[in-house]
């Protein structure tokens, strides 16, 4: 027992930031909520990289203690302080700015979870814990966009959770556990685990706005305060991703998922860039980008078992997607939430606009920047699968994108009528960590691979 | 020892990071910067030349370890394929940063990009691992976007999108091939010299990714009918974005045929030999074609570069068709001089025509007249530009097609139906300087001033090589030659 405790004492290290931040905000010093939150965030940080390496499982083998779960701890913590940095500019001032602080850790420390089920019932947990804080999060503001973003999310949320608790309860009937590591112990009973497998996938489907589960993201994005959209687009994102890579690497190849989940991703990127590709508010064209992204992620997921880049080629388009995605976001803050809003952009603030085309040039995976390391390592992970037409099908999308997001790189090099301006201080962090975390994720791409 | 590879390779680079670090450098200091350090990276390249290459394999090569999980790594080096088309790329960049040093409309960003596209160029041509390659390949596109997008003519944000869109649609096939061959090797590598000496793809797998490659490159070269995005760009494209477009970036296509489709899978192209050969043929004539029937100097100009590489193109099928050595040898001696000769052809006949165009404002071969007398300079420099282009022996292109057309004729006599172009390409040229240089001058005319010392500085060099290279081709062809008699494929 005390070993387990040991070795899950960044998530416990979380927790106590959420309970921290919240007793801070109790004493009406958000101020004080938010240095906590910050310094906690990094004090888990720290303690993951001792773990790097570690691969076991603890609590009878409920909770995965290996790469993947050490690294979402590694991207998902840094990632959530931006996020808070994000959110001082955005909410900063109002009423009960602290409870966003400590709502965000419990959000992580639900993400943290999926990373690392090895329980189908850590899967439900991991769902709801990110879920019923995020509801929260996306409802902060209380204006009438802000409710209805919420409630549409909330709804949609109730709905996929439910359909997979009870897919799992098939999954529990045939194999007779929760574990994730019993599943090829029903290989008899085709039917319950495709089924069981189905309901997952629409439970973490959501979390991750998969296509066609995707229908509350962009409303939710575009109604909740700009740095939760930013956070949503990322963190329970990459925490659901991982916990559905967790659930496919213990399935049995002949139940047929690869189908499934090879399905999924060509709906993703397909959708989501056209979708996106008449959007004119940037922040649902972000939306939308961020679900085809999410399909990309599939092509690492479908190639898990059969190929050993798999894993890598996940963390590692993690990381660049983490840093990249904020940035962008980060920079809508900081301008518009409009396409109009970034004519001129690139002319009146240089350093910005610089920062704007090197994310959104990473989004479609330009070389050397970290989007490109990580897609190619996907595709080649895809490839090595023998799963060549979805990499073909993956490439094409990547033109696709690129017209996407040329449609925000275009106006900010029109003579626009903006004024040059300093952007808030700590916005200018958020952007210049995320910019130099999308330089060098590409060029020492080797520390992802250990 | 040096590291003279990397430092040619990262100077421009340099410059550039030391151009936007300036807190509001003047325009004089930041074409003075860029200029110097485009000198700096000549003296890279000639100590380069120096240094020469040795008979078999790659020559100056230069390895850092990058990410040893997956087999990538920095390696540089250059053989007598690549080595000229360095030396050609430093001495473009400069004669062109040189001709842009009249630009004062923010010109900080602009002679970045051309530094950037300079370093770009020059990592394409040494760059000896697949990622490194594709990502030099890549980052060239995203600045020439920006180039055409930001300074380009009236209708520059269609052509930049189109540019872009385009040539991303035809540089992602190559991805996969480098993917395959990745794969495909026995041990885990982007080693671009284990995938040339032992190619590790056959059959059926070799057969697709040369299919990929071929698709890339044909793009970028551009072969018909791949080639719809070549006019458009250069139309838009700034003088200098035009001169690198056509000087340096279609030789990314022709480069990219000889290392990677004609080395790395040599005997899925060996089968397929005889429809590049076709499309090589085809685009060479309706190149010279499309070239004739142009009214607008650069269009023509543009067109004109189809032809070219559409030899090229005939070169390289050759030599993956013949089995005897020596006819692969003059194929390959033939198509890579070729390239360079193109490079300082085209790339004074675009700068030609962008002081033609700077000075009238138009660039309508019917405008004109009589400038011989107006301008004598821009004129006879004009005329002796397209006589190297349209293949007068003396000058640099003559040497080059003709051991095209004599390995040709060695191995398949009826693609010399190729030759045709040259008389198609003489006549175009010959229409163009009696519409616009000879007859008598007009009046609207009178007043065009003639070359500059700045103008003067650009074009004079680029035609003394062309006259070196046409009368004494040797001093390139030893160092090609040297490299294409080992090839074993």
């Amino acid at each position: 027992m005390g070993r387990d405790l040991a070795l899950i004492i960044p998530e416990i290290a979380v927790l106590l930031t959420a309970v921290g931040a919240l007793i801070a905000e109790m004493l009406r010093r958000p101020r004080i909520a938010l240095v906590v939150a910050v310094i906690g965030l990094f004090v888990a940080t720290g303690l993951t990289l001792r773990l790097v390496g570690t691969d076991t499982t603890v609590f009878g083998g409920s909770f995965r203690i290996d790469t993947l779960s050490i690294w979402a701890k590694l991207i998902l913590l840094p990632a959530t302080v931006l996020t808070m940095l994000l959110a001082r500019v955005d909410v900063g001032g109002s009423a009960r700015e602290g409870t966003v602080y400590s709502l965000l850790c419990f959000a992580t420390v639900g993400a943290l979870v999926l990373a690392g089920a090895g329980d189908t019932m850590f899967l439900v947990l991991g769902t709801l814990l990110t879920g019923l804080a995020t509801f929260a999060l996306v409802a902060y503001p209380d204006t009438d966009p802000a409710t209805e973003a919420a409630m549409k999310f909330f709804v949609f949320a109730s709905v996929t959770t439910a359909i997979m608790i009870f897919g799992l309860s098939y999954w529990f009937g045939a194999a007779g556990s929760t574990l994730i590591a019993d599943l090829p112990a029903m290989d008899k009973m085709p039917l319950a685990v495709i089924l069981g497998f189905v309901a997952v996938v629409v439970g973490l489907g959501y979390k991750a706005s998969l296509v066609p589960f995707h229908f509350w993201a962009p409303d939710a994005y575009e109604g909740a305060p700009l740095s939760i959209a930013a956070y949503l687009s990322v963190v329970p994102k990459v925490g659901a991703l991982f916990a559905l890579t967790q659930v496919v690497r213990d399935l049995p190849p002949e139940t047929g998922w690869t189908v499934v989940i090879a399905g999924l991703a060509v709906l993703s990127m397909t959708y989501g860039y056209l979708a996106a590709l008449v959007q004119d508010n940037v922040i649902r064209l972000l939306a939308y980008s961020s679900i085809a992204q999410s399909g990309y992620f599939l092509l690492g997921i479908v190639a898990v078992g059969a190929s050993e880049l798999a894993l890598t080629s996940i963390i590692l388009f993690a990381a660049a997607y983490a840093a990249m995605n904020l940035g962008a976001f980060a920079v809508a803050a900081a301008t518009g939430r409009t396409l109009n809003d970034f004519s001129g952009l690139g002319r009146a603030r240089p350093l910005m606009g610089i920062a704007m085309v090197i994310f959104l040039l990473s989004l479609v995976g330009i070389p050397p920047l970290a989007g490109f390391v990580g897609k190619f390592l996907l595709f080649a992970a895809a490839i090595d699968a023998q799963f060549t037409w979805l990499a073909v099908v993956a490439i094409v999308n990547t033109v696709l994108s690129l017209a996407v997001y040329l449609r925000i790189i275009v106006p900010m090099y029109r003579a626009g009528n903006m004024a040059p301006a300093a952007p808030d201080p700590w916005l200018g962090v958020v952007v210049i960590t995320a910019f130099a975390a999308t330089l060098i994720i590409g060029l020492a791409a080797q520390f992802f691979l250990v | 020892m040096l590291p003279l590879v990397s430092l040619t390779l990262f100077l421009p680079l340099a410059g550039a990071v030391l151009i936007l670090c300036l807190p509001k450098p003047t325009a004089r200091t930041v074409h003075g910067i860029a200029i110097a350090s485009a000198a700096l990276t000549l003296v890279g390249a000639l100590a380069m030349w120096l240094q020469g290459v040795s008979g078999e394999g790659f020559s100056q090569v230069e390895e850092l370890e990058w990410i040893p999980a997956i087999g990538a790594a920095y390696r540089v080096g250059v053989d007598g394929i690549s080595l000229p088309l360095v030396l050609l790329s430093a001495v473009l960049f400069l004669v062109a940063l040189i001709y842009a040093s009249s630009l004062r409309d923010r010109p900080r960003a602009y002679v970045a990009l051309v530094l950037l596209l300079e370093t770009t160029a020059i990592g394409t041509f040494s760059a000896l691992d697949g990622i490194l390659f594709y990502v030099f390949f890549e980052v060239s596109l995203v600045s020439m976007y920006f180039m055409i997008a930001g300074w380009g003519h009236e209708d520059r944000q269609r052509a930049a999108l189109m540019f872009f869109i385009y040539t991303l649609l035809g540089s992602l096939p190559l991805l996969l091939a480098i993917l395959g061959l990745y794969l495909g090797s026995p041990e885990p590598t982007f080693d671009m010299r284990a995938w040339i000496a032992n190619p590790p793809l056959e059959g059926a797998a070799a057969m697709w990714a040369l299919i990929a490659m071929l698709i890339t490159f044909a793009v970028k070269i551009p072969a018909v009918p791949l080639h719809t995005w070549l006019p458009a760009a250069h139309v838009q494209a700034p003088t200098v974005g035009s001169v690198i477009l056509a000087g340096i970036m279609l030789k990314f296509g022709t480069y990219g045929l000889v290392r990677f489709a004609l080395q790395m899978t040599p005997e899925a192209f060996r089968e397929a030999g005889i429809v590049v050969l076709v499309f090589g043929v085809v685009s060479a004539i309706y190149g010279a074609f499309a070239a004739l029937a142009q009214t607008d100097l650069k269009r023509l100009v543009a067109y004109t570069s189809v032809n070219h590489m559409g030899y090229v193109i005939v070169g390289v099928a050759v030599a993956a068709l013949t089995l005897d050595p020596a006819i692969r040898a003059t194929a390959l001696d033939g198509a890579v001089l070729q390239m360079f000769s193109h490079g300082l052809v085209t790339g004074a006949l675009f700068f030609l025509v962008g002081m033609i165009q700077e000075r009238a404002d138009t660039r309508e071969m019917g405008e004109f007249g009589g400038l011989l007398k107006t301008v004598p300079l821009l004129g006879w420099f004009f005329v002796l530009a397209a006589f190297a282009s349209l293949g007068l022996p003396g000058l640099a292109h003559f040497p080059a097609e003709f051991q095209i057309f004599l390995a040709t004729l060695g191995t398949t006599p009826i693609a010399v139906v190729v030759v045709l172009g040259i008389a198609i390409i003489a006549g175009t040229f010959l229409k163009a300087l009696r519409e616009t240089f000879m007859g008598e001058p007009l009046k609207r005319w009178h007043a065009m001033p003639d070359l500059g010392m700045r103008e003067l500085l650009v074009v004079v060099p680029l035609l003394l090589l062309t006259v070196a290279t046409g009368v004494a081709p040797s001093w390139v062809l030893d160092v090609i030659h040297r490299t294409t008699s080992a090839l074993v494929l």
